[in-house]
């Protein structure tokens, strides 16, 4: 009997200590732990490391840290550059611009070293760039540069098939004494805000010898649209910048760079960074609060538990270069459609044409709660949205009328649309966003539970879909009101108005939307050089974004950052597509 | 015997040609679109949705995409896993050790637990005794894994830094990354002892010291279970009876006759088991982002990765027809009444 | 998934066939002299008359739509807990914990009963037929059931749910696809000995109908480990539907679900800072809603199976 007693009281120690450890205080500060390296804890994966396939801001966080570009982005600045490869910023003045506002010359800087010791020439600077616009990955970055430097959006027809000629190429992007030398097909405003992101130099030498494009006609073809796992570039990489890759740690869901010693600039200061990937926010709160992580990627929700504790930093209201928006699908594909009801409008559904009515998305407008939607989806952080252009760019302007919470407005829209057809009979639709998306998801619910309070016969679901039926459904335009956003390539208005606007752009393709002034205005305003007429336009283009209300903005989003109190050197870019740790170090 | 487990590793292509028809059969049901999901991951890359389906051949029939695969997979190539980034075998080489290390760290616990708390429940039936440990195991199963694993990880973690998550901390992870390191097996405690480096086998058991708990907490009831009902069948059986008619001390009975062979049941139950925990612990890598196989499956079929999903449904089927074999087998070694036909 | 392993493991402890079958009787006085057993009852039976009475319990608002959304007053981002109105608190998203555990109960229920309900029908159907005939067909659907069982249980049922898409029918669906083999597998072992018993002879001898055979005599002479089996998974299938909501699989936000709403604790089981405990009622609650509804059948599944096992009978 004594043996079974033991046991027993085993067991019930073994259980209270499991439930009563849990009531103990939370750790106390420390001493710097691994003062040398930073550790960034994120979700997701890496693509590639090739900066001419990734499109993804994980992979580009550490190409931005691995290559650099000919000019860049002058600190926490979005609208001045300094010359980074090149050594200086061309521009009228200097002369480095032509006066037709074609012709960019980038002179190139001597001294530099890629990390396997050669030098850096203008020869690796041209083919880089080259590089870059011939890769054209299907739905890869090429066609940011293509656009202003060839006037094309794609490099082959739709059969696939190659289009491009070297013969262009070559004539675009030359080499000239020791400067590199680019010639657009017509003026392009936001050339210099692209190539500040987007011009990374490779060395041609070590991409022909481990096996990728030599910059021939010849081989051009085979290296087109090329898998991302047969690019040299896809887990190995020979930058200029302060950091090396050292390795992709595919089996540890990690990326390991390590300093550049022989950095032409002084060398970082950080001996090394690790970016891990830990699925759980849950788990990457409590490596920051056990100092196992340096800063990490987290949503609104987990803000609480971080915000007030001494050990960390919780850097709120920093701005964001994004536009999130409910987007109407004009001309719905009903066809077993589950989310247009009967897909008539007999109160039991929407008919495909429902949204082409201006009325019943001004009314949906005026139905969502954009207060509410502030508070509760981002705690009161950010703003009330004033269009489609967010703030800190040319075009954005707060003096435009926008939206706002009013149902009497909601109602009078909604009364005359369809003839009054609308308000009498009612309708029943679906507004979509995609799952594990919170904000999305309130926002939903908040445009539901605002139409439906309007009239008894409205009725709107909400349906949280995977991303796969998502991404099908919105190219398939079977979508009636889906949420998604856009994060700027560049920060230029022309990013926004054009993907948002121009029958051509990404949204209004999946939405059926076309009109003609939209597109005549977003196309004069992007060949416009003058900055006050550009601006005037871009005011235009969101007055008509309000008014005719193709999608409705919810909000001005600003995003925050959290890293522990140690943490030095930070500094924000809002066009960076993650920190640049040059500058940082710990202490 | 040779010929029965012949014949059942004979069926092994069978069951591996039936999984993999099975998924493509299911993954062919979705739309190319759906399927070009896998490559248009950003709301940027809309437009690209047509040349993503045509450059990959998403829109090609089902029995040509079948077969192809299958004939690549006969010359040894399991295509390529877009959410790994590295072709399936080797994601399977890269991403099995680390899950093998950690159930076989768990097995053991799960064992002992389970039937030491089954036994003490069958020999105090209905009492207080038995009650709780039914209680304990029951509560470890009523909760989603999720759920132990985040509380254990706020206490052994966030509360006192005992038990870090991931595989290795920083250092150590550094130091086998090295060259200095030889991964022999690439099950980390075991390549920290041949390299003769005892810190990092200490910092790879701390990595594994929760997701093990979790593992025991959520699968050892099922073991408990079995091993009480065992017990109470053989403890009513004439011999041991006998026993303690003959007036021998209960925990002998008990320990020598009963359990012997009770442990039958058991024995085969847990070989069972570790297949199972095989493939059942992809929330338990999620939560404490131990980067193992079942954590690469579930995102593969979230994403619908289907050549991962695939080679993975091929690599399982082939654990659990000879973890089935060796269970069969076992039970025929340990009970000599069982013949195997 | 766990119902694999538990029903690998109850293939093994499966009991042997009650020798007597009118023992309806006599299986409710076991029951009742047994108090775990009662405990498992009373559980069992309090979660059907919430069930049952969640519309009085927890009355949905005037005007809902849909009374298995639970009722939200704004979309607060933190949980609150318990006060006035919201007796047990409110999760993210400010939805009511209670009125959510409430109706949950009619959901756990009908995707326990669904889900176990199809498997069984299926694997009766399989097995049946199986271990009946024998030969060739036998061959054929045992190879099936390997097939199915060879298949991770997890990834083949997020697989279906991201072809059906999110969403409780969905997840019933996946679940059951994955929990029938062990059923077929365990009947048909069953019927493969019932089978050759001397009354299965004189009923064929008698000439009637496979059909009538089966249904009359095979059935139920080696239904009941099934039966066991299927209590014990009736918990098991809600924990396991709950691991799918982890994954953003299952039911919609706000749907009142014991796996959506432990879904959504998941970010709130670390305090704030310098409160552990700040949020415990988002998993205390929800918790022992999953805990009690499985020790109910756990206990039930056991009582059943002690009653039905002849060698165990008389010991209690």
């Amino acid at each position: 009997m004594r043996r079974v007693r033991r046991q027993v009281l085993l067991l019930l120690a073994l259980t209270l200590s499991l439930s009563l450890v849990g009531l103990t205080g939370t750790a106390t500060g420390q001493a710097v732990k691994n003062p040398d390296t930073f550790i960034q804890v994120s979700f997701g994966d890496w693509d590639t490391f090739d900066y001419a396939w990734a499109y993804d801001t994980s992979s580009h966080t550490v190409i931005f840290n691995v290559y650099e570009p000919l000019v860049a982005y002058d600190g926490g600045r979005v609208d001045r550059f300094v010359p980074r490869l090149a050594t200086a910023v061309p521009s009228l003045q200097n002369g480095l611009v032509s006066a037709d506002g074609k012709t960019y010359t980038f002179p190139i800087r001597e001294g530099v070293k890629f990390h396997d010791g050669t030098p850096m020439t203008a020869e690796d600077a041209a083919y880089s760039l080259q590089r870059f616009l011939m890769i054209d990955r299907d739905g890869g970055p090429s066609s940011l540069l293509l656009e202003p430097i060839l006037g094309i959006t794609k490099t082959r027809d739709d059969k696939g098939n190659l289009t491009l000629k070297f013969d262009d190429l070559q004539r675009a992007v030359q080499v000239k004494g020791n400067s590199v030398v680019v010639t657009l097909k017509e003026p392009f405003g936001p050339f210099l805000s692209i190539m500040a992101l987007w011009s990374n130099v490779v060395s041609k030498k070590w991409a022909t010898a481990n096996g990728d494009w030599n910059g021939t006609a010849a081989t051009m073809a085979k290296y087109n649209n090329l898998k991302k796992e047969s690019s040299a570039f896809f887990e190995k990489a020979n930058g200029t910048g302060p950091f090396k890759l050292e390795r992709w740690d595919r089996a540890g869901k990690q990326v390991i760079l390590a300093r550049n010693d022989g950095y032409w600039r002084k060398p970082a200061r950080l001996a090394r960074v690790v970016f891990r990937s830990i699925d759980e926010a849950a788990t990457r709160v409590l490596m920051l609060k056990a100092g196992d992580a340096d800063s990490i990627a987290i949503s609104r929700r987990e803000q609480p538990q971080v915000e007030d504790d001494p050990n960390i930093r919780f850097i709120d209201n920093l701005p964001w270069l994004r536009t999130d928006a409910f987007f109407f699908t004009v001309d719905i594909d009903t066809r077993g459609n589950p989310d247009v009801g009967s897909g008539r409008l007999d109160g039991a559904g929407v008919p495909a044409n429902f949204f082409s009515d201006i009325r019943v998305r001004r009314g949906f407008a005026y139905a969502f709660d954009y207060a509410t939607f502030l508070r509760d989806a981002f705690r009161n952080q950010g703003a009330l949205p004033k269009g489609v252009i967010p703030p800190g760019m040319l075009g954005f302007n707060a003096n435009q009328e926008y939206f706002i919470f009013n149902r009497e407005k909601a109602i009078a829209e909604l009364r005359e649309a369809w003839g009054g057809q609308v308000w009498e009979r009612g309708f029943r639709v679906t507004v979509l966003y995609n799952t594990g998306n919170v904000p999305r998801e309130i926002g939903a619910r908040i445009l539901k539970d605002g139409v439906e309070a309007l009239n008894p016969k409205f009725r709107v679901d909400v349906r949280g879909v995977t991303w796969a039926s998502y991404l099908a459904a919105m190219n398939d335009g079977k979508l009636p009101v889906f949420w998604v956003g856009w994060i700027a390539d560049y920060p230029d208005p022309h990013n926004f108005a054009f993907h948002f606007l121009h029958s051509d752009g990404t949204f209004p393709k999946a939405q059926r939307f076309k009109n003609d002034e939209l597109d005549r205005l977003v196309v004069q305003a992007i060949k416009e050089t003058n900055r006050d007429k550009r601006q005037a336009l871009y005011f235009q283009i969101n007055k008509k974004f309000f008014e005719l209300a193709p999608s409705v903005s919810p909000v001005n989003q600003v995003v925050f950052r959290v890293q522990r109190s140690w943490v030095r050197g930070w500094y924000n870019n809002p066009v960076f597509p993650g920190t640049d740790y040059y500058t940082i170090f710990k202490g | 015997m040779t010929a029965f487990v012949l014949r059942r590793l004979l069926l092994l292509p069978l069951v591996a040609l039936g999984v993999t028809l099975l998924i493509f059969g299911l993954l062919q049901m979705l739309s190319p679109q759906m399927r070009a999901a896998l490559y248009v991951t950003d709301p940027r890359q809309l437009r690209a949705v047509d040349s993503v389906i045509r450059t990959h051949g998403l829109d090609k029939p089902f029995h040509i995409q079948y077969v192809g695969w299958l004939s690549r997979v006969v010359q040894g190539d399991l295509g390529w896993s877009e959410t790994a980034k590295m072709p399936v075998a080797k994601a399977i080489a890269t991403f099995f050790p680390a899950t093998l290390e950690l159930t076989m760290f768990a097995v053991v616990p799960i064992i002992v637990i389970g039937i030491w708390l089954g036994t003490l429940s069958a020999v105090h039936r209905d009492r207080i005794v038995d009650h709780f440990s039914r209680f304990f195991s029951i509560s470890g199963t009523s909760m989603p894994t999720f759920v132990w694993g985040l509380l254990l990880l706020m206490v052994f973690y966030g509360t006192w830094q005992l038990f870090p998550p991931g595989r290795l901390s920083l250092e150590p992870n550094m130091y086998v990354l090295s060259q200095q390191f030889r991964p022999y097996t690439r099950l980390m405690t075991v390549d920290a002892l041949l390299n003769g480096q005892l810190w990092i086998f200490v910092d790879a058991l701390r990595h594994l010291a929760l997701p093990v708990l979790t593992l025991s907490l959520v699968s050892c009831a099922t073991l408990v279970r079995v091993t009480r009902s065992s017990m109470l069948e053989t403890l009513r059986q004439d011999y041991v009876r006998t026993a303690r008619a003959k007036g021998l001390e209960s925990s002998i009975v008990v320990n020598k006759h009963a359990r012997k062979n009770a442990m039958i049941p058991v024995v085969t139950l847990s070989a069972l088991l570790f297949v199972g925990l095989l493939n059942g612990v992809a929330i338990t890598e999620t939560v404490y982002g131990y980067p193992g196989i079942g954590l690469w499956g579930v995102n593969a079929a979230i994403q619908l990765d289907a050549a991962a999903v695939a080679g993975f449904a091929l690599f399982n089927a082939l654990l659990l027809v000879v973890g089935n074999l060796a269970a069969d087998v076992l039970y025929a070694v340990i009970d000599p009444r069982i013949r195997l036909r | 998934m766990t119902t694999n392993t538990a029903t690998h493991g109850a293939v093994l402890e499966q009991p042997a066939h009650p020798r007597t079958l009118s023992s309806w009787q006599m299986a409710w006085r076991r029951l009742r002299r047994n108090p775990l057993s009662m405990l498992g009852l009373a559980i069992i039976v309090t979660f059907v008359l919430t069930a049952l009475l969640a519309p009085v319990i927890a009355p949905p608002k005037e005007g809902a739509r849909d009374p298995y959304m639970m009722p939200h007053e704004g979309y607060s981002p933190d949980p609150q807990p318990p006060r006035a109105g919201h007796p047990l608190g409110t999760t993210e998203q400010a939805f009511d914990i209670f009125y959510g555990l409430v109706w949950g109960a009619r959901t756990a229920f009908r995707v326990g009963l669904v889900v176990v309900a199809t498997a069984v029908t299926i694997g009766i159907i399989m097995g049946g037929i199986s271990g009946y005939y024998g030969g060739r067909l036998d061959e054929i659907l045992m190879r099936i059931v390997d097939i199915f069982l060879a298949f991770p249980g997890l990834i083949l049922a997020v697989v279906v749910v991201a072809i059906l898409g999110p969403g409780l029918e969905k997840v019933m669906i996946a679940l059951a696809l994955v929990s029938w083999p062990g059923y077929a597998r365990l009947l048909r072992g069953e019927v493969l000995s019932v089978r050759e018993r001397d009354f299965i002879e004189a009923a064929r001898a008698l000439g009637a109908s496979d059909l009538k055979v089966i249904a009359r005599h095979v059935l139920p002479n080696s239904i009941y480990p099934v039966l066991v089996v299927s209590t014990l998974d009736m918990g098991s299938i809600v924990v396991a539907a709950a691991a799918l909501s982890f994954l953003g699989l299952g039911a919609p936000v706000g749907y009142s679900d014991w796996g959506q709403i432990i879904s959504l604790s998941r970010g709130w089981i670390l305090g704030g800072a310098g409160n552990a405990l700040q949020f415990w009622y988002t998993v205390v609650f929800p918790g022992a809603a999953l805990f009690l509804f499985t020790l109910g059948w756990n206990l039930l599944g056991d009582a059943f199976r002690d009653i039905l096992d002849p060698r165990l009978r008389g010991s209690t």
